[in-house]
């Protein structure tokens, strides 16, 4: 049954700029660095004796607002692809249990994301190579800089579901999402504990791997209360 | 009897306020029920407590015999539903609306083009439902609650927004649906004129409370008959019947009468004319389903 609703799913976001979204995030990360590295690139060499290291880390400065910002205009989409008509009533009334379709939605937007990083690392690792920043090119780390942030902002994910799935006014998860957004760019000063610090993988025991097992953690956790939550609200 | 929907004593409370009280439903195999009443009578609640969208305060509900709580996804698979407003995705074609829902169904693929055909919608298979009328998305929303041949079709105000040959062409169809596919029909409505022409069984609600449920040829037998006159002077008139031992009434400038058998209207001719008045007229007077109905959802407010 879950695949049924998955593949009715993946056909409701077609047409909606779902695609084109999820190839402009991670694109536009790594167009920034083209632009970055187009016009000083000398200087930027110069920064560092590990090229492949210091452009990672410049790549990675913006992934996480891609990130948090992407997040926030998905869920957004997928919570008004339903609310547009209130469609929510059709579906629920179909054969299925709201848990699943509450899972449907939720893998769908995670499959999108990763798709984007799977982008993120195709786009990171070609025009690493057009830089030419040396033969020796950092694997792991590429694939690291590419999903752990994905990994650790799936509570960002699982909160934004939950919200833009349960307003009624779509003002509400807009309104956390750009909150989110704000908090992201300020990770640097923010406590471990908040949420929209781990995309960046920064840490007082500077162990990005933290950031990925908390991610994984409590966007389980987060995921299970909204739709419990889902499930037990009535149907407008 | 067998009975495909079966509530007991259900209650539905938003808050402080009831919006469905004590409802006894029941609809038997085969039927179309009719479900009347006001808007905000509670129809729409009551729909979708049946569909599981909501969850009622107390009570319980049956369908197909089994526990709508328990069985909820069992029980969904033998209904369709149309609620309200039609759903649909206006980013999408006819057919890949109908295609989302059919994934989840599980029927066969050619049954789109066939319940396209039912609502004439073929043609505009491969349109974007957002540039579709109002009537083509009610006519897309019920092919959508026909695709995996339902044996309970829900129906909430089906014909809202349709012209008038819509509205004929779906009755026609929902007409049909008992004896061809043995589906059992519920539709809801608050024009009597439009359950009037396709019933069988009739529930009356209104402020949550369901005031009446039998057949429509027991509401129909509300409707009883008056005999009117209209004569020169109709308050000499009244007094006269009156004095004579018949039951009339007196409205306006007419006097009614309400045993209407051939006798006595004879015999209420004969004494008028006699009396000297001028008699215009002498007619039948029926009470219409719309005045019953309102007489009874009025009633029920007063009280």
């Amino acid at each position: 049954m879950i695949a049924n609703l998955l593949t009715s799913e993946f056909l409701k976001i077609r047409r909606k700029g779902f695609w084109l979204l999820t190839f402009l995030g991670p694109f536009g990360v790594v167009a920034l660095q083209m632009v970055n590295y187009g016009v000083r690139k000398d200087y930027l060499l110069q920064q560092s004796n590990d090229d492949w290291g210091y452009y990672l880390g410049n790549v990675h400065s913006f992934t996480p607002l891609a990130l948090v910002l992407g997040i926030a205009i998905l869920t957004s989409f997928m919570a008004s692809i339903e609310n547009e008509t209130n469609a929510w009533k059709q579906l629920i009334a179909l054969p299925v249990s709201k848990m699943n379709v509450y899972l449907s939605k939720f893998t769908v937007l995670a499959c999108l994301m990763l798709f984007s990083s799977v982008l993120l690392m195709v786009f990171t690792f070609a025009f690493g190579l057009v830089l030419d920043l040396g033969s020796a090119v950092p694997y792991m780390d590429i694939v690291q800089y590419s999903f752990f942030p994905f990994l650790a902002s799936l509570p960002i994910l699982a909160l934004q579901l939950w919200v833009s799935t349960v307003s009624q006014n779509q003002g509400i998860p807009i309104t956390v999402g750009i909150l989110g957004f704000i908090l992201t760019y300020s990770a640097f000063f923010l406590p471990d504990w908040v949420i929209w610090k781990w995309p960046s993988l920064m840490n007082d025991a500077n162990e990005p791997v933290q950031n990925v097992l908390l991610g994984v953690g409590v966007g389980c956790l987060l995921y299970v209360v909204g739709m419990i939550d889902f499930t037990r609200r009535d149907v407008k | 009897m067998e009975y495909i929907v079966e509530t007991r004593n259900v209650s539905k409370k938003f808050g402080k306020e009831t919006a469905v009280i004590n409802l006894e439903m029941k609809i038997a195999k085969g039927e179309i029920y009719g479900f009347l009443g006001p808007n905000g009578a509670g129809k729409t609640t009551t729909i979708r407590m049946l569909l599981g969208l909501m969850k009622p305060t107390s009570g319980t509900i049956q369908l197909f015999n089994q526990n709508l709580e328990q069985n909820r996804i069992e029980i969904l698979k033998k209904v369709g539903s149309l609620v309200e407003n039609p759903s649909y995705y206006p980013h999408l074609t006819a057919y890949e609306n109908l295609e989302a829902l059919r994934k989840v169904l599980g029927v066969a693929k050619n049954r789109i083009d066939e319940v396209l055909e039912i609502v004439r919608l073929q043609d505009v298979a491969n349109k974007k439902v957002k540039g579709f009328s109002l009537g083509m998305k009610q006519r897309l929303g019920i092919a959508g609650s026909l695709l995996h041949n339902p044996e309970l079709l829900i129906l909430d105000e089906p014909t809202n927004g349709l012209d008038p040959s819509g509205i004929i062409e779906i009755r026609e169809l929902i007409k049909t649906l008992p004896s061809q596919y043995g589906m059992t029909v519920l539709i809801s409505s608050h024009l009597l004129s439009e359950i009037d022409q396709i019933a069988t069984t009739v529930g009356i609600v209104t402020k949550g409370q369901l005031i009446f449920q039998d057949s429509i040829e027991t509401l129909r037998k509300y409707a009883n008959q008056n005999v009117s006159f209209t004569v020169s002077e109709s308050k000499k008139a009244w007094q006269l019947l009156i004095s004579s031992g018949l039951q009339a009434e007196l409205q306006q400038n007419r006097v009614l009468i309400q045993d209407c058998s051939d006798g006595i209207v004879a015999e209420a001719v004969r004494l008028l004319v006699q009396a000297g008045q001028a008699v215009y007229r002498v007619e039948d007077e029926k009470k219409s389903l719309e005045e019953i109905f309102l007489q009874m959802t009025k009633e029920e407010n007063a009280g």
